[in-house]
């Protein structure tokens, strides 16, 4: 979780927005952290160069939860 | 001695004399010209003028497989024709050679490829008329000494090999070459005329020092760089600069000073502006194995700056735009805003593809400064480009990826 909100704040710093300081299973990407689909693009980059997965493969997930459950499972 | 070509990386000089002598007593000819050396490529073009037989120009660096698939032969060699020497008369000085090849019918072709950034490469034919089209022989030009800084088998390469050819101008390889060593080509032999594509030209720089003796710099292949021409102009003190817009399909067709055409009243009915695509004429074509309609679609992307007198300026190829999320991108327009930046010294746009938007923007970058990094590109161009303009990948490198032809690799 950790490493993943890392990610997460990198990709809000480079687009100049606030960075999160708590995340949990049920933040929502878009209407919690304030992702666009801009944001959600780059979030999937960074995450396939750090696991090896693109989450939205199989089609758009909403919440950490979500995206946690697709890290683990590869 | 009268030099006809040089390369300085090789230690290579050929006179005109020795040109003569070998294309007089070669007994073999065919019609796949494949050569790593200049020299090799420019005497079988002229030997196929001679003997006006159709030549095909072949990359030197593509493989086996590439060739067999363009040329549908399983090998080259096996097209060699013997060739008897008596038939022909000899050539015995420069001038007689030019006048001989000036001479040429309508049964000769040369066969080029284009670059091929988007699938495989496409055959086109050239008549002698069409590939000399904008080729100038004067009193003044018969002075010239050519830096030849393109692929030699492709369009920009020959227009400058006969333009240099038909006023019995040396050539000096510079393509390829170091950077050391293109400057002191350029020393050494007092070159005159530099073509090239803005890229060739930005990997120069920074350059120092004072090289008289280039009275014309022209740029081509790719869009014209203002800021290059800025600091060409300190080392090239002497030059006036030209762009050029070629094509490998309809040769060199317009010349522009910095960066706007001007397209003459008598081109007029030639050109249509279409959806911000340059559209020509079939008339203005070479001949293409495929077959065109009477309206040829450059693929170019234009932006018009003036109706009367027609005037516009190159903004893209189509194929590179890039879209992202439905948006469009100019990859050019990207990487010239990111050159702005103080610290840069190149940078080169692409695609990646996303499962979100379809593609997001990535950039590699050369940096001169430690200062900057990504967060430092970022806020300047968070002022400067609309957010789906700007790259979602940034990596620093040393070197930029080029293509055969010496453009920007985009794919």
């Amino acid at each position: 979780m950790e490493n993943l909100k890392t990610i997460i704040n990198t990709v809000l710093r480079n687009r100049g927005k606030q960075e999160v300081t708590e995340i949990n299973e049920n933040s929502h990407l878009r209407n919690d952290i304030g992702f666009d689909s801009l944001d959600l693009a780059e979030l999937t980059v960074r995450i396939e160069a750090e696991y090896d997965i693109d989450i939205f493969e199989d089609g758009i997930v909403n919440t950490v939860g979500e995206v946690m459950q697709k890290i683990n499972n590869n | 001695m009268d030099l006809f070509y040089s390369d300085i990386s090789k230690n290579q000089k050929v006179t005109w004399d020795n040109l003569l002598d070998e294309l007089n007593n070669l007994s073999e000819y065919n019609p796949y010209c494949y050569h790593q050396d200049f020299y090799l490529v420019f005497k079988h073009i002229i030997l196929s003028l001679l003997l006006e037989r159709e030549i095909i120009m072949l990359d030197s660096d593509f493989s086996e497989d590439e060739i067999q698939k363009l040329t549908r032969s399983t090998q080259l060699a096996r097209n060699n024709i013997n060739i008897n020497k008596k038939n022909r008369p000899a050539i015995n000085s420069k001038n007689d050679l030019i006048d001989t090849i000036n001479k040429v019918g309508q049964n000769w072709t040369i066969t080029l490829f284009t670059s091929g950034t988007t699938g495989l490469p496409k055959k086109v034919n050239h008549t002698f008329h069409s590939i000399t089209r904008f080729v100038k022989i004067s009193e003044k030009n018969k002075s010239s000494v050519w830096g030849f800084a393109y692929n030699p088998t492709h369009m920009a390469g020959i227009q400058v090999f006969f333009q240099a050819l038909l006023n019995g101008n040396p050539i000096i390889r510079l393509f390829g070459l170091s950077k050391d060593q293109i400057f002191d080509s350029i020393e050494k032999f007092e070159i005159t005329n530099i073509s090239a594509t803005p890229t060739f030209y930005r990997l120069l720089l920074p350059a120092q020092g004072n090289f008289k003796s280039v009275n014309r710099i022209t740029s081509g292949g790719e869009k014209f760089d203002e800021k290059i021409a800025e600091q060409l102009k300190k080392i090239f003190l002497n030059a006036k600069f030209t762009n050029v817009y070629a094509s490998t399909e309809a040769g060199t067709l317009f010349a522009a000073n910095g960066n706007s055409f001007f397209i003459k009243p008598e081109m007029h009915s030639f050109v249509q502006i279409q959806e911000n695509e340059l559209i020509i004429h079939r008339s203005l074509l070479g001949q293409s194995e495929f077959s065109v309609s009477e309206w040829y679609h450059t693929g170019d992307m234009v932006k018009i700056v003036s109706e009367n007198p027609l005037q516009f300026q190159f903004v893209s190829r189509k194929n590179e735009m890039i879209n992202v999320g439905g948006y469009k991108v100019s990859p050019g327009e990207v990487e010239e805003t990111i050159r702005n930046l103080e610290g840069i010294q190149d940078v080169r746009v692409f695609a990646k593809s996303n499962s979100v938007l379809g593609n997001i923007i990535c950039c590699e970058v050369v940096k001169t400064s430690d200062e900057i990094d990504e967060l430092s590109i970022r806020s300047f161009l968070q002022s400067k480009l609309q957010e789906y303009k700007i790259p979602r990948i940034i990596k620093f490198t040393n070197k930029i990826s080029i293509t055969r032809t010496g453009k920007i690799k985009r794919i």
